[in-house]
């Protein structure tokens, strides 16, 4: 019997089309797998599946229902465990397990009765005790990804879709899971998991569904899932973004690294990152979501502070100063550009002359007061070398197109003169010219001296871009390929940590797809 | 009680608050805790209790839910009952029940609705209904004047601590009570602690935004029946100033406005901290300005009661 059935969804989210004809079949009593590269579209899809995103176009049959809003989904026995942790972080254990359990008049059970089977449900779960009575708030985040898991085995699902993309579970808690699961599949009902972990996923399915760009690219039954071909379904035909191959800049062994990581632990159970940048370097920095990479990036940065070990920058060959703080990395010349400009970057009631200048006033004023001629020098000059497009600087930032704001932000960045400049995925949602232009204006930055960390969730930026590429694997630096090995095969193989690269053989792949 | 324990961190401010306020006005103002004394202070007192109790629920539903036509409601319910039902001979006291509740809960509908479905913050919906009310209720009765139904305004005597503003109160708390234990009121406070987690998990947040603010409608009725009681005519700009006092008791009473946290316990508790600083200022000869001072401390008590309530919870989180 058939559990859901979609057939060619599509999905945009303003310019970004998250799926675009994504197409998916499980059945009853199985284990099914969707799987992709961080923005294929996997999440997207299973929020589908749960009626928190409509599909512009496309046809859905989920057990016979199309749910509109999750409510519906649930009463029409599908629960999701969602990527982000759906908690409310003020209330109590019980309350949370028991989230909209009750229909909208009549309690489903007491509240005694909810509570011991909270407690039950989470020592079974999570292997502790736990007081119901607890507020959220003061609980580890494992524990809370066990509540909106226990949330979701109480509604006793037909339908559990499991969004397990960034999920905060070690391994003996995953096959906890898993054992939870396959009880789930032996009552007949449907699993569906949305995962990145393909090693653990080869164990457990029944089949699985590839996504690539938003699209399907693939299904596979039982006997094929493998790691080879799930590897293979999932790399894109390369697309060569940057242009002119670039020579690596030949470091002399008595040179000082203008950013030094020593010993950097990201969690309590990560092995210590030993890291150094030398000054005319590139190098890129990748993962999955949840492998650490962006949180090793803004250790670098001074936002946040690491576990153990230091970041130390030196100036001239003997001073070195440490980074601990985002003060002491801007006085050392690091400036950070974050590809998520709306949370981190622009002030979108501000206009573009404002957003550019706001981190120099403090240097373009004299006695207390702007220097508004030499900031709008500065601001031309930069506009010029970047190549922004806008109609009047006077603007409000959110009257430009995402690429535009990215380089007024990047103008930003490199308006304060650093020695260092790391980029959190700059290029997320930016057009292709305006890729070009930034990696040409990096490329000028490194061959003056300067040292550049760039972060991406596409790996295609790397080719002939990066001089090396940091590849992060369950919170630890994984492997660390030279500009030669930097190719989509070692890099996702890294992401997926695999030490070997998969042979890819071009008959298969295209098979595979059809 | 022991089901409320972990809930009760946030009482204990206002708990000291009142305790403390008690003992000073027993000792500037011993009259208050006669038999009569305490009969008047029950019927003074009543309006804001019920007004601050009102508000509980909309600032647990969240999206910072602060109503502020909380006031002008009441002073509507009171001159349309002086002037529409009194007037025109109708004061059988079930109809007159009826009206109050029906009337409030009415409005706080047409607020949910544009809070709702228009998608105004509800700062701003219960401002705009805050100036509207005040000038309708102008329109109605442009002064004070007019009488309530004769049974209406005896309550205003005051002389009886057994008297129906008392049964009013100890029902608000019964129907508050009963509310509390029903799967609507957990659906309100998962909406207001997180209504992200509450809309994947599949409560209806619509109905229960409904429901918040039709509760609130009820104390709201029972309000102005008090108000209308205490005065024993109609008033367009009395029930003005319970807005702000109302607000003060709600964040006296620990209910946070960010949603999710809090009770009617602590909003009672805060209107009678409220209404006992009233009473130790009146015992002191400030003459002309006695209305400012009493402004002054209501602020004052705010501020420090929020500070205190600020390192209490810093004190408990640090050791988990």
């Amino acid at each position: 019997m058939p559990a859901i059935s979609l057939e060619n969804i599509k999905k945009a989210f303003g310019e970004t089309h998250a799926l675009a004809g994504a197409s998916l079949h499980a059945e009853m009593g199985e284990i099914h797998a969707i799987v992709g590269e961080n923005g294929s579209g996997k999440s997207t899809l299973a929020k589908v599946i749960s009626g928190v995103v409509l599909p512009d176009s496309g046809s859905i049959d989920i057990m016979g229902h199309c749910p509109t809003e999750p409510a519906e989904a649930i009463a029409a026995g599908i629960s999701t465990i969602y990527q982000e942790i759906m908690v409310a972080e003020d209330l109590s254990v019980w309350e949370n397990v028991f989230a909209g359990s009750d229909s909208f008049w009549r309690r489903s059970m007491t509240t005694a009765e909810k509570k011991s089977l909270a407690r039950e449900t989470l020592k079974r779960l999570a292997l502790t005790d736990i007081e119901p009575d607890t507020p959220v708030a003061a609980l580890p985040l494992n524990i809370k990804q066990w509540i909106v898991i226990a949330r979701a085995i109480l509604q006793k699902p037909r339908l559990l879709i499991f969004d397990e993309s960034s999920a905060a579970l070690d391994l003996d808690a995953t096959n906890r899971l898993h054992k939870e699961m396959l009880s789930l599949k032996e009552a007949g009902s449907c699993v569906m998991l949305v995962t990145h972990r393909i090693a653990e996923l080869v164990k457990i399915t029944d089949s699985a569904t590839v996504l690539r760009d938003g699209e399907t690219v693939g299904r596979l039954e039982k006997a094929d899932i493998t790691e080879e071909n799930l590897l293979r379904l999932m790399s894109a035909d390369s697309r060569h973004l940057a242009t002119a191959k670039r020579e690596k800049n030949v470091i002399s062994i008595e040179q000082k690294p203008a950013l030094e990581a020593c010993g950097v632990r990201l969690s309590d159970h990560s092995d210590p990152i030993d890291f150094k940048l030398y000054p005319g370097e590139i190098v890129g920095v990748a993962g999955l979501d949840g492998a650490g990479h962006d949180r090793f990036v803004s250790i670098l940065a001074g936002i946040r502070r690491p576990k153990e070990g230091s970041v130390q920058v030196w100036q001239g060959s003997t001073d070195s100063h440490t980074i601990d703080s985002l003060a002491a990395a801007d006085g050392a010349g690091i400036t950070y550009v974050s590809g998520d400009r709306k949370k981190e970057g622009i002030f979108p009631n501000l206009s573009i002359i404002e957003n550019f200048a706001i981190a120099l006033y403090g240097r373009y004023s004299r006695r207390g007061w702007i220097d508004r001629k030499g900031l709008n020098e500065l601001f031309r000059s930069e506009e010029e070398r970047l190549s922004i497009k806008y109609a009047s600087k006077s603007d409000r930032i959110t009257t430009l197109s995402g690429g535009n704001q990215q380089k007024v932000l990047i103008a930003r960045a490199f308006a304060a003169s650093p020695k260092v400049i790391i980029l959190n995925d700059p290029a997320r949602g930016v057009d292709i010219g305006t890729k070009q232009d930034l990696y040409a204006h990096l490329r000028r930055f490194a061959s003056n001296g300067g040292a550049v960390i760039y972060l991406s969730s596409e790996i295609e930026e790397f080719f002939n871009f990066a001089d090396r590429a940091e590849v992060f694997f369950e919170g630890g630096l994984f492997a660390s390929l030279e500009q030669s090995e930097i190719s989509e095969e070692n890099l996702l193989s890294a992401m997926f940590g695999k030490a070997q690269p998969v042979v890819f053989d071009e008959d298969t792949v295209s098979e595979g797809a059809a | 009680m022991g089901r409320f324990a972990p809930n009760l961190g946030h009482l204990l401010v206002p708990v000291c608050l009142v305790l403390v306020l008690g003992i000073m006005a027993a000792v500037r103002a011993p009259q208050t805790f006669t038999y009569v004394g305490l009969a008047g202070a029950l019927l003074v007192a009543a309006p804001l209790i019920l007004a601050a109790v009102a508000i509980t629920p909309i600032a647990i539903a969240g999206r910072g839910g602060v109503d502020l036509s909380i006031g002008p409601l009441i002073g509507f319910v009171n001159v349309t009952i002086v002037v529409w039902l009194a007037e025109n001979g109708i004061t059988n006291p079930v109809f007159v029940f009826a009206y109050a509740i029906a009337a409030a809960c009415v409005w706080q509908v047409l607020l949910a609705c544009f809070i709702i479905y228009v998608r105004i913050s509800p700062i701003i919906a219960t401002l705009a209904g805050f100036m509207i009310l005040q000038g309708v209720n102008l329109v109605i009765l442009s002064r004070p004047g007019g009488f309530a139904p004769e049974w209406l305004s005896d309550w205003g005597w005051g002389t009886e601590l057994l008297s129906p503003v008392l049964y009013i109160l100890i029902a608000a708390f019964v129907i508050w009570f009963l509310f509390q234990r029903t799967a609507v009121f957990q659906h309100i406070r998962l909406m207001g602690a997180d209504e992200r987690t509450a809309y994947t998990a599949g409560v209806d947040i619509v109905k229960a935004r409904f429901a918040a603010h039709l509760i609130a409608g009820v104390f709201a009725g029972l309000a102005a029946l008090c108000l209308t009681g205490l005065i024993g005519s109609g008033d367009p700009t009395q029930g003005n100033t319970l807005t702000l006092q109302a607000i003060t008791a709600l964040v006296l009473g620990g209910t946070s406005l960010a949603g999710g946290k809090g009770g009617i316990t602590g909003s009672v508790l805060g209107a009678i901290a409220m209404y006992l600083v009233f009473v130790v200022l009146s015992s002191f000869n400030f003459g002309a300005i006695s209305g400012f001072m009493t402004q002054l401390f209501y602020g004052l008590m705010l501020v420090i009661s929020l500070m205190l309530a600020l390192l209490a919870n810093k004190n408990r989180l640090q050791p988990a």
